[in-house]
């Protein structure tokens, strides 16, 4: 029977590949977006541990940690340092990272920050950053860069760097001032793969003779080392990531710091950021996962269509059937079995098509935020998901194959 | 005796009542059933094939009674003992000839069992019923209207059922194509075993047959 259902089918291969297109892209679009959903938000989760709080000027907890841990966006206001400085003296602080963001090379980022960076910034729960090669920076021109920044670009240790200013490719470069590279991180499928680390000092020193986005003095004409140390602290960062003395505190520090009366600043606990994030999305995700549903029901449906407009066509197969002593129990099934077949190779097509989906999505999110998602084969739920469809489909079935098997009672060998 | 029938007759929902003439069919014999359009040859075939249920009289195949058995024992019957040929389409067209003759032996243990090597006694078949082995491979679009009715034959005759019933096997051919038909066909039974009935609206074929059961007289 499965021989001369699945010969059925090839007769009509024009309509069923267009079913088992419908429903294998439904299918497959249903599971990917779960399972690049649930990376996704693993992934981001993981990027930024050790972490307590993220301090930056008042405005959206999300927006700051979406441009400070993920590089996703613009950070539009500063906080002063001396902010910083006074907060970092509380007895809560233990300890404080100002970052100041901008600049760019190549198309990555420069965070410029000091080398607690590399002591105290952790991820995928309690990993430290390790170095591949090299050091972390101590001299004005040492550079840290990322994983994939080294691959990318063919960078080692003592290679020479220009940075870009402002984050746009064809930013006009600070060519004044070569940076070299003093260390490689390990990769850590994080942002932080496609960064580059500079000292706050080396940072302004770029800066220094630039108003309004125009360089006015070139640091050729300066001899650097006259410059005082103390000159090149910024007196404004981007933001910092704060640890605390004791995680119990968290809410009542975070609470504490938003009510600082000198400047406006918040200090967004990234967890609860990034929670909010997925609640915002989560409601946009039931609406396609609704679309996916009904476009699942839709091609289910098309395939019952499709065998039902089919039955009056292939009377005459079915009486040949009948009179070689199939039993109308043996034709119904063979209706369920032609089901089946086109259920479980659309079930198969699918499996591959959301390996290629998440593929895509992984290769996307980590080069659009850096962060590195896991490549799976299906799991039982998806496969259970997978089976809901093709029981569905079945019992869909059982109304042709009723009608089959009806026909074949009512009607003798003429027609 | 291969087919006994008795005070037969079939009453439809519309009240219309057919009263068939008893008959009993021999091993080796071929017998013609004749009647107009619409006298109830159609359903005089399905009663013995057992698609119909049987409501008066009886109908004996071999050593089946029929209003003894339920549907499924009738489906079995029917694929152990009887071969059909249809008037025409008689081939599943995304088949091919080879595939819809060894569909003789699908529903049937009891044909499978006879036939060790179904292609070898497709091909003998196909010799003896003038189909060159070559076509065996064609889909049923790529052969003519002649060439179909054999390959139905084959499927009709492999594993040898007790009876034939062709249902007017040749009112697509011309009477040369049908003499040479109806000879292959009736050369190709074993007249020890298996005994053929064709049902036709065409009275020049009688003389190719040993007895004529004429219905639709008395309806």
């Amino acid at each position: 029977m499965i021989r001369i259902a699945a010969a059925s089918i090839r007769s009509r291969i024009v309509p069923t590949i267009l079913v088992m297109i419908a429903l294998t892209t439904s299918m497959a679009l249903l599971l990917a977006v779960d399972r690049i959903q649930d990376a996704t938000k693993r992934g981001f989760n993981q990027s930024l541990s050790g972490v307590d709080l993220v301090l930056g000027p008042r405005g959206s907890g999300i927006e700051l940690i979406l441009y400070t841990v993920f590089h996703l966006g613009k950070p539009t206001n500063n906080i002063t340092t001396e902010t910083l400085e006074d907060i970092e003296s509380k007895p809560f602080i233990e300890w404080a990272i100002p970052i100041a963001l901008g600049d760019s090379h190549r198309g990555f980022r420069v965070i410029s920050t000091t080398a607690k960076y590399f002591d105290h910034i952790q991820f995928g729960g309690d990993q430290s950053l390790t170095f591949e090669a090299g050091r972390p920076f101590s001299a004005l021109n040492d550079v840290v860069i990322g994983s994939a920044v080294a691959d990318e670009l063919d960078y080692s240790v003592g290679s020479s760097i220009f940075v870009t200013h402002g984050s746009e490719a064809l930013g006009k470069v600070h060519d004044d001032f070569a940076f070299k590279v003093s260390g490689i991180l390990n990769p850590t499928g994080t942002p932080t793969d496609q960064a580059i680390f500079v000292s706050l000092e080396g940072y302004e020193l770029i800066h220094l003779g630039w108003t309004n986005g125009s360089q006015a003095v070139s640091l050729k004409n300066l001899d650097v080392s006259q410059i005082p140390k103390e000159r090149l602290y910024p007196k404004t960062i981007t933001a910092a990531y704060l640890g605390l003395s004791s995680k119990l505190n968290l809410f009542k520090v975070s609470r504490s710091i938003n009510e600082y009366a000198e400047e406006p600043v918040n200090a967004v606990i990234p967890g609860v950021a990034l929670a909010e994030l997925w609640s915002m999305l989560g409601s946009i995700d039931i609406v396609f996962r609704i679309f996916n549903w009904l476009i699942i029901a839709i091609s289910l449906i098309g395939m019952v269509t499709m065998t039902l407009t089919g039955l009056d066509s292939r009377t005459r197969e079915m009486t040949i059937l009948r009179a070689l002593g199939a039993t109308p129990a043996n034709l119904a099934s063979m209706v369920l079995i032609e089901t089946a077949i086109v259920s479980i190779t659309a079930v198969l097509l699918a499996i591959g098509l959301v390996r290629l989906l998440t593929w895509g999505a992984a290769d996307f999110l980590s080069h659009w935020a850096g962060v590195r998602i896991d490549l799976t084969w299906i799991n039982f739920s998806e496969l259970s998901t997978l089976m809901t469809i093709v029981l569905a489909g079945l019992c869909a079935s059982l109304i042709p194959a009723v009608m089959v098997y009806r026909r074949s009672l009512a009607r003798g060998f003429s027609h | 005796m291969i087919l006994k029938t008795s005070a037969l007759a079939h009453t439809f929902k519309s009240g219309r009542h057919i009263q068939f003439p008893d008959f009993e069919v021999n091993a080796g014999e071929k017998i013609a059933v004749v009647g107009a359009s619409g006298s109830g040859k159609s359903t005089l075939l399905n009663l013995i094939t057992g698609v119909l249920p049987l409501q008066t009289g009886s109908i004996q195949l071999t050593e089946f009674t029929y209003h003894r058995l339920g549907a499924r024992d009738l489906d079995t019957v029917r694929a152990d003992h009887i071969g059909v040929i249809f008037q025409s389409l008689n081939l599943i067209p995304y088949l091919t000839a080879l595939e819809n003759a060894q569909l003789g032996l699908q529903f049937s243990t009891r044909r499978r069992s006879r036939v060790s090597d179904a292609q070898r006694v497709i091909s003998e078949l196909a010799i003896q019923l003038g189909l060159s082995a070559d076509l065996l491979g064609q889909k049923p679009s790529e052969l003519s209207i002649g060439q179909q009715q054999r390959v139905a034959a084959i499927r009709a005759l492999i594993g040898k059922p007790e009876l034939i019933i062709a249902d007017e096997p040749t009112s697509a051919l011309d009477p040369h194509a049908t003499q040479l038909f109806m000879d292959q066909l009736s050369s190709s039974i074993d007249p020890e075993t298996q005994a053929v009935i064709v049902v036709s609206h065409n009275p020049s074929i009688i003389p190719l047959f040993d007895r004529v059961i004429s219905i639709g007289d008395d309806q």
